[in-house]
């Protein structure tokens, strides 16, 4: 199969350096309306060459209309889509470079796993010889080699998936188009094939863009994640900047789960921020400068995990960052507990402790009444 | 970018014949989309709307010897063109007993024979729905059977059945039972149907009861019904849309029928589809008949929007 | 349980009622006595008679001629019916066009009949064709009832069709009408079967429609069927549908069987 490329995208970043790297695919200002309802809104998105990009989104966030304009099924209402430097806008799927795995894997069903590959080989017309060796090689890669007769009916769910794969990746497209590839599997089988997907994906250099619901998916697979929400695009970063550093309530509320809490600004330096929460009963104290007025409304997200829970009162940090409330859930998964505790306002906040001491006799447990606490970073300053 | 590209994979971008005649066509503005529609289209406005407006004009006419057998609605003279229209075939239908006795007998057998349909059909798809897996094919197979050899022949061999020294006379004659006079009766055409349209029943009950999940009925058990009032309160109102459906499917028809009349019937047995016919092959009076035809049509039109509500049901669930 | 009984009885009296006139009918048609219903003794001469009448014979023949026909015509106009109506999710005049499609499958066949008879003398009348009446004039309306037969058939296969496998297709770089002969076309081919046998056996079947639109010296096998059993029962009408009945449940036997080996494809993803 292919050699591996010298450098991964993951290892080079060209993101951080837009000035000296060309973006593979480029979506300039790309709308898209059926009707009235507006699909997808005034999008701009520069992928990179060997990226394993992960549109994530709910359903109806228009994740699914994007990657179908870069297959060539929906043409933009306005805007253009270039691919390798071409204007593909209004170029149709089947003279595109680009290749599609379909949610469905959309196997014929009245062809062989091996006619199933050769397929799009035979439309371009190759040496008979030479597409027996490709899908051969396929085969091998997607390690189906003593399936090649079957007919897709008479495969496992797994199966079916790495033919699909295989399939989309026979004509060595510059782009491979990923529409929820593992969400027809099992959960067990899903978390394999994840890392068999990246697997190939960095074994071929191929530029990846995966569609998908699943946000551990996108968190395992993804070099950058594109989160989207009613049409647009909320935030752009690699996976620890989306988790860490969400730019609105939309993506901490929609990676992971976080506790949002809402305040005013009573203190507004270049070095740190102080606000004014009612909901958490104390100031927040953030240790960096925030893009924001005194007395301006804003929220403040927090994980769980980021938060410590005490019996004694801490010291707190510049006379905050210490809530107090009283344990009313508790929840035990094992690695973790989650405490669901009641603050005074009636705000409820979710903190998870790891459990690092077996059967801990001394573990706080409920109606009990704690000092919530974490710090000056711990936390996101949302305006919007 | 030295991994992905092979040189030996010629440009995809070879302009292939198809997209030739493609862009040929285009060019000339037909699009895919009206090459598809143009052939069914044209057929069925030829060969199916325009008759029946050709219908319609021809029972504003008057009969006439000679041929056609009609007077021309257009006549020109002199350069002036004329329209002449006859609403006397009309007023006929109204003011003869004859037709208006059709219609409502065609109306009252096509209903009687619709609820005996509906009543030896349900248990069949019922029971069908309710069978094996395995069973359930060769059932339905055994219902659409008869529906494919000739109706004629279905018809032709319940005269067979029926007639005075036929089969079931017969029977009774070994119990020492005098024959029964059933041909020629509104019995033997109320019997013609049901046997000759009970698959159109059976099927669309059978979709519907099929998709009706067990745990419904086990779910109606369970909170306290017996069966008759399970039955009476989930599964019926649940299969109405397949009821309607097949009603319809076979009133219809059974309204316009003209073979099971003139086989079955007797000379009293009177049904529109059966006056249409004499009118056309025996008077040869072809205004008449078009009239008949439009009224016959203005009969069935509520049934067959009935019909369509009811199937896009069927289909749905 | 009273409905564990209620069933099985019933639908066993609704097959009984089915079939006990059909078995009934091919047993007498070997009976050796001309007077139908009185059994006397195992024959096959009404089969010989049957194959030495050549009225019936030519009937029989010019029957297959137009029901292939107009089968095939049917074929195409339903299949391009059934993809304008699923796929061209809008267009002007699709109403109309989807009655058009729908409504000879409900239309009385006295009406379809007249209708078309009329029609066909006004434009012999206006264009000059067609010339009189007869074959061509009875595959024209068989094929126009036929085209909904058809088209509903192929209209069910093509809603249950996955629109991704096109999609798969041209993202491989398949030209749409290439991909339709290539996925579409063999993914629907069983309805195409069905649609066009279904068509083949309702214009086989049909008296009252070709009745109309006939001319002299084109009667077709039910024609001929009909002016016999209109004077009562005839020994030969019992061969013939005996060999009719034949015919229909191996053909029935085999689409049904070719149908269920299909079945696992219409399963997979």
């Amino acid at each position: 199969m292919a050699k591996k490329p010298q450098q991964l995208a993951i290892d080079t970043r060209p993101w951080r350096d837009t000035a000296n790297n060309k973006p593979f695919v480029r979506i300039k200002n790309v709308s898209k309306k059926f009707g009235d309802i507006i699909a997808v809104h005034e999008v701009s998105l520069d992928i990179y060459k060997s990226e394993l990009f992960c549109l994530l989104g709910g359903s109806g966030s228009g994740k699914s209309t994007l990657l179908r304009m870069l297959a060539g099924f929906e043409t933009p209402t306005s805007g253009t889509i270039e691919i390798d430097g071409q204007d593909m806008t209004e170029v149709p799927p089947y003279n595109r470079p680009v290749n599609m795995m379909f949610q469905s894997y959309a196997l014929f069903p009245h062809m062989s796993v091996e006619q199933n590959i050769a397929y799009g080989l035979k439309r371009d017309g190759l040496p008979r010889a030479e597409i027996a060796a490709r899908v051969n090689e396929l085969l091998v890669l997607v390690k189906l080699q003593d399936y090649g007769k079957r007919k897709p009916h008479q495969l496992s769910g797994g199966q079916r998936q790495r033919v699909a794969l295989a399939r989309a990746l026979a004509k060595r497209p510059k782009l491979l188009l990923l529409d929820e590839p593992l969400g027809a599997l099992d959960k067990k089988l899903r978390e394999e094939t994840q890392f068999e997907l990246v697997k190939i994906q960095e074994q071929l250099g191929v530029t990846f863009i995966v569609v998908t619901h699943d946000q551990e998916e996108a968190m395992t697979l993804a070099t950058r994640i594109g989160v989207m929400n009613q049409g647009e695009i909320a935030m752009i970063g690699e996976p620890t900047d989306i988790y860490e550093f969400p730019n609105s309530r939309f993506v901490a509320n929609f990676i992971g789960s976080a506790n949002m809490v809402e305040g005013v600004v009573s203190e507004d330096e270049p070095d740190h921020v102080r606000i004014r929460s009612s909901e958490l009963g104390c100031d927040i104290y953030v240790g960096h400068g925030v893009d924001c007025a005194p007395e301006q409304r804003l929220w403040w997200a927090i994980r769980p995990e980021k938060m410590v829970l005490s019996r004694e009162q801490p010291a707190g940090l510049h006379g905050a960052n210490v809530a107090t409330g009283i344990v009313e859930e508790i929840a035990y998964l094992g690695d973790i507990s989650v405490y669901q505790i009641a603050l005074e306002s009636g705000k409820r906040l979710r903190v998870s402790q790891t459990n690092s001491v077996r059967g801990n006799p001394d573990a706080i447990t409920w109606d009990e009444t704690v000092y919530v606490t974490w710090d000056e970073d711990a936390g996101s300053v949302l305006t919007s | 970018m030295t991994a992905t590209h092979d040189p030996t994979i010629p440009p995809p971008r070879r302009l292939k014949p198809w997209n030739a005649v493609e862009k040929g066509l285009a060019r000339v503005g037909i699009t895919g989309r009206m090459l598809v529609l143009i052939a069914p289209l044209i057929w069925l406005l030829v060969f199916f709307l325009v008759p029946l407006a050709v219908v319609f004009g021809i029972s504003l006419a008057n009969k006439q010897f000679g041929r056609p057998p009609y007077t021309p609605l257009l006549t020109s003279e002199e350069g002036t063109v004329q329209l002449t229209l006859h609403l006397n075939n009309y007023i006929r239908l109204f003011t003869d007993n004859l037709y208006v006795a059709a219609y409502l007998s065609s109306i009252r057998i096509a209903a009687i024979a619709t609820i005996i349909t509906l009543l030896v059909g349900y248990p069949m798809a019922y029971a069908i729905a309710r069978a094996p897996d395995r069973w359930r094919n060769i059932l339905l197979m055994l219902v659409v059977l008869p529906f494919f050899t000739s109706f004629l022949l279905r018809v032709y061999a319940l005269t067979g059945f029926m007639r005075g020294n036929g089969v079931i006379n017969q029977f009774l004659g070994l119990f020492g039972i005098e024959p029964i006079v059933m041909m020629q009766t509104d019995f033997a055409v109320y019997v013609g149907i049901v046997y000759t349209y009970l698959p159109f029943m059976i099927l669309p009950l059978y979709t519907t009861l099929v998709k009706l999940d067990v745990s419904l009925f086990e779910a109606s058990a369970d909170l306290g019904a017996r069966p008759i009032h399970t039955f009476l309160f989930v599964t019926l109102p649940l299969s109405l849309p397949g009821i309607i459906a097949g009603s319809m499917l076979v009133f219809i028809p059974a309204i316009g029928e003209f073979v099971i009349p003139s086989l079955l019937g007797g000379p009293e047995t009177l049904m529109i589809g059966r006056v249409l016919w004499d009118e056309f092959f025996s008077a040869t009076n072809w205004p008449r008949a078009s009239a008949v035809a439009v009224a016959m049509l203005l009969v069935v039109v509520v049934p067959i929007m009935l019909l369509q509500r009811a199937q896009g049901a069927v289909v749905e669930k | 349980m009273r409905k564990g009984w209620f069933l099985p009885i019933a639908a066993a009296l609704g097959f009984s009622f089915l079939y006990a006139p059909i078995v009934s009918l091919v047993i007498f048609s070997f009976n050796e006595s001309s007077l139908v219903t009185v059994w006397s003794g195992f024959s096959t001469k009404w089969y010989g008679e049957l194959f030495s009448d050549p009225q019936l014979l030519g009937a029989a023949w010019l029957s297959l001629q137009i029901a292939a026909l107009s089968a095939s015509i049917a074929l195409v106009l339903g299949t391009l019916a059934a993809i304008a109506l699923v796929r061209f999710r809008r267009f002007r005049g699709r109403t109309l066009f989807a009655g058009m499609v729908s409504a000879p499958l409900v239309m009385p066949d006295v009406i379809t009949g007249l209708s078309l008879l009329l029609l066909f003398v006004a434009m012999e009348g206006f264009l000059g064709w067609p010339q009189g009446r007869g074959m061509l004039t009875i595959v024209i309306a068989h094929a126009t009832f036929c085209t909904a037969y058809v088209c509903v058939v192929v209209q069910s296969r093509l809603s249950d069709f996955d629109r991704s496998l096109e999609e798969a297709a041209m993202d491989l770089g398949a030209s749409p009408v290439r991909t339709f002969f290539d996925i579409t076309l063999p993914i629907i081919a069983p309805a195409l079967v069905s649609g066009w046998l279904l068509g083949f056996t309702l214009s086989l079947d049909d008296l009252v429609i070709a009745s109309f639109v006939s001319g002299p010296g084109s009667s077709t096998l039910p024609m001929v069927i009909f002016s016999k059993v209109r004077l009562g029962v005839s020994p030969d009408v019992n061969a013939l549908a005996s060999i009719i009945i034949g015919i229909v449940a191996l053909g029935v036997l085999a689409a049904t069987i070719i149908q269920l080996r299909s079945k696992p494809r219409d399963r997979q993803v």
